[in-house]
């Protein structure tokens, strides 16, 4: 009887996990619908596309894949993207991470008004300053380089990085640092072996937004990038809009798909640390 | 091994006081334990020991060395935190290891430390752990060979027990006295529990707003208050202090008559007599009342007795608690009576709450 009893638990345990999978499977189908959606049109000919009527069973075509990569530089876009978007978290965390304990940690006059100025560069809308900065580079020689590049996408996450990183270092309990202190360590060293390796989880996050936004920055790549020797995926995709050839909708389908590929495989990667980074920051503020 | 001295020590923040004009010279050696309630000074009187804090007024002298200007890393001190302070990214190994590396121990002797201090805290078979992985009394343990791995001068433990339970608690204290008993380093020790202060110290040093109420040994603190603040926070349940005045050696408050006092003071003192001083009795009493509360705890009977205007049952009278026989048993509300062990009676000043001797 008790057997019996067990089995039958047994057995709706495993219909109600088989329902629960069904169901997280639907939504998540349907959260990825327009990423699908995306995917396929990138691996249809031009002429399916276009078409008015729906087509329920598409053909599968490698044009886009190959024009993009025969006829555009996509290598070199996607080279650059890299290149400027890497270049600019290492700067900005290089610059973030001493000002975040700086504002976190020590007690000075101002302290509190300059971590608002730094949030409040943030506010500013970057149309207003988009001539002064093309002027700016253009006098130091940087228009149409990488260089230029990462330093655009770093000046404009540096306000929110830093802010991250500090709303998890105020996190931290003192005592860590008092312990740190007594034990013989000096600033430089309980920063790098205290408190770097417990707000980790921060770091991560802000590098994860600060990649996400670097990789949508169009405005400023479009200003300063203005031959293919510094443009990016994200410029690279307006090409196909343009020109004889019209509007190449698989093309940039399959580009667009490529730009969000790796945030999204990094994104899966770490999702742990970003969602408690998430949240944080934000009751943080 | 170390000795502390403290000369006329201040803390001030603004126009709020944290310790006020604080002397003490502590031993080479000596146990020492600040013992006071929350907001008192006495967590920052240890962290101004330690660096962590800059007096406001006053001379750190460690071994004839003025300390004010010296950087904590520079003092040779260990703390042990109330929250333990493990660095959560290391393991316990490379935790205790920390402050060897700091102070540029030389890395062939680490392993031999680690371990030895791992095995004088027990915690040899957890070594590899996190401190994520480890339980409270684990933590606390690595927090202390943390603290001890390197021999300091000074150990510094502010409330290391106060997270742990009773049971665990009373291990760790036999452990840290034990530990320090051995290693014979100067200890400072912050707690609000009376029972570690009393159990562990050579000396207590009873704060309260700031300042120092009395210095003494356990024995000295518990039979000789200077105040009636030491005297209530002292003991549990704490020491009866009645409002009366004195007249010709006779001490009357409402439901309150004892005779044959000695000294010459008088007009209006709180007599102060601790629980384990009075006994029920059926005549020649003391104090009478009505019976409020019995709480038989095994080995005793807590008796809370409501004195009243003289008559029992009187509204509003003063709460006085009494250590009874473990039989002792009693009907609320009953009347009962008590008597002081007249010897043990303590009589202080009602205005300033000093003792008068």
């Amino acid at each position: 009887m008790a057997k019996r009893r067990g089995k039958r638990r047994g057995k709706r345990r495993g219909e109600s996990l088989t329902l629960r999978y069904a169901i997280l499977g639907a939504w998540a189908l349907f959260c990825l619908m327009p990423v699908l959606w995306f995917l396929s049109i990138g691996l249809r000919p031009r002429t399916e596309i276009i078409t008015p009527q729906p087509i329920y069973l598409p053909s599968f075509s490698l044009d886009a894949w190959h024009m993009i990569w025969e006829d555009w530089p996509m290598a070199r876009y996607l080279r650059n993207s890299v290149a400027a978007i890497i270049g600019s978290v290492v700067i900005d965390l290089v610059l973030a991470i001493p000002a975040a304990y700086s504002l976190s940690r020590f007690e000075y006059r101002g302290r509190d008004d300059i971590g608002f100025y730094i949030l409040s560069t943030r506010m500013m809308a970057p149309a207003i300053v988009a001539v002064p900065i093309f002027f700016l580079f253009r006098n130091l020689g940087l228009l149409d380089t990488i260089w230029a590049l990462m330093l655009i996408y770093a000046a404009i996450n540096l306000s929110f990085v830093t802010w991250i990183i500090r709303s998890y270092m105020l996190d931290i309990p003192k005592e860590l640092e008092d312990a740190a202190k007594t034990d013989g360590a000096g600033e430089l060293r309980i920063l790098w072996e205290i408190i770097i390796p417990a707000v980790l989880p921060g770091i991560i996050t802000a590098a994860v937004i600060a990649m996400i936004f670097a990789i949508n920055e169009f405005l400023f790549t479009l200003l300063i990038a203005s031959t293919p020797e510094a443009y990016t995926m994200s410029v690279a995709l307006a090409n196909f809009t343009g020109g004889s050839d019209g509007i190449i909708y698989n093309a940039i389908a399959l580009v667009a798909f490529l730009a969000f590929l790796p945030v999204f495989l990094v994104v899966v990667a770490i999702q742990k640390h970003l969602s408690r980074g998430l949240t944080m920051g934000a009751v943080k503020g | 091994m170390a000795r502390i001295e403290l000369n006329g020590i201040q803390k001030r923040w603004g126009d709020a006081w944290g310790v006020r004009d604080v002397d003490l010279d502590i031993a080479d050696e000596e146990f020492v334990v600040f013992l006071g309630p929350s907001g008192c000074g006495k967590t920052t009187t240890m962290r101004m020991i330690a660096g962590l804090e800059d007096p406001s007024e006053g001379e750190i002298v460690m071994d004839g060395e003025l300390m004010n200007d010296v950087d904590a890393r520079d003092r040779d001190v260990a703390m042990v935190f109330q929250g333990y302070a493990l660095y959560p990214n290391m393991t316990v190994y490379e935790n205790i290891r920390f402050p060897l590396r700091m102070r540029g121990v030389p890395k062939r002797e680490h392993d031999t430390l680690i371990h030895r201090a791992a095995e004088l805290v027990e915690l040899s078979d957890f070594l590899q752990r996190k401190p994520g992985a480890l339980s409270g009394g684990q933590r606390q343990r690595a927090a202390l060979a943390r603290a001890i791995v390197r021999q300091p001068h000074v150990f510094l433990m502010d409330e290391p027990l106060s997270n742990l339970d009773a049971k665990l608690r009373q291990h760790m204290r036999v452990q840290i006295k034990h530990i320090q008993r051995e290693l014979r380093i100067t200890t400072v020790y912050v707690t609000h529990d009376q029972i570690e202060a009393m159990t562990l110290a050579d000396r207590i040093v009873v704060m309260q707003s700031g300042a120092i109420q009395q210095i003494g040994s356990p024995d000295d603190i518990y039979n000789d208050p200077a105040n009636t603040f030491v005297a209530s926070f002292i003991g549990s349940p704490p020491m009866n202090l009645i409002d009366g005045t004195l007249a010709d050696g006779t001490f009357t408050a409402p439901g309150v008559r004892v005779e044959n006092l000695s000294g010459e003071h008088g007009g209006k003192v709180t007599l102060g007599v601790r629980p384990e001083d009075c006994a029920v009795v059926g005549d020649a009493a003391h104090l009478s009342g009505e019976v409020y509360g019995v709480e038989p705890t095994g080995d005793l009977t807590y008796l809370t007795l409501r004195t009243g205007d003289g008559s029992a049952g009187a509204p509003g009278g003063k709460m006085i608690e009494v250590k009874a026989d473990r039989s002792y048993r009693a009907e609320l509300k009953a009347p009962e009576s008590v008597r002081f062990d007249t010897s043990r009676v303590y009589l202080f000043d009602t205005g300033t709450g000093r003792r008068l001797r």
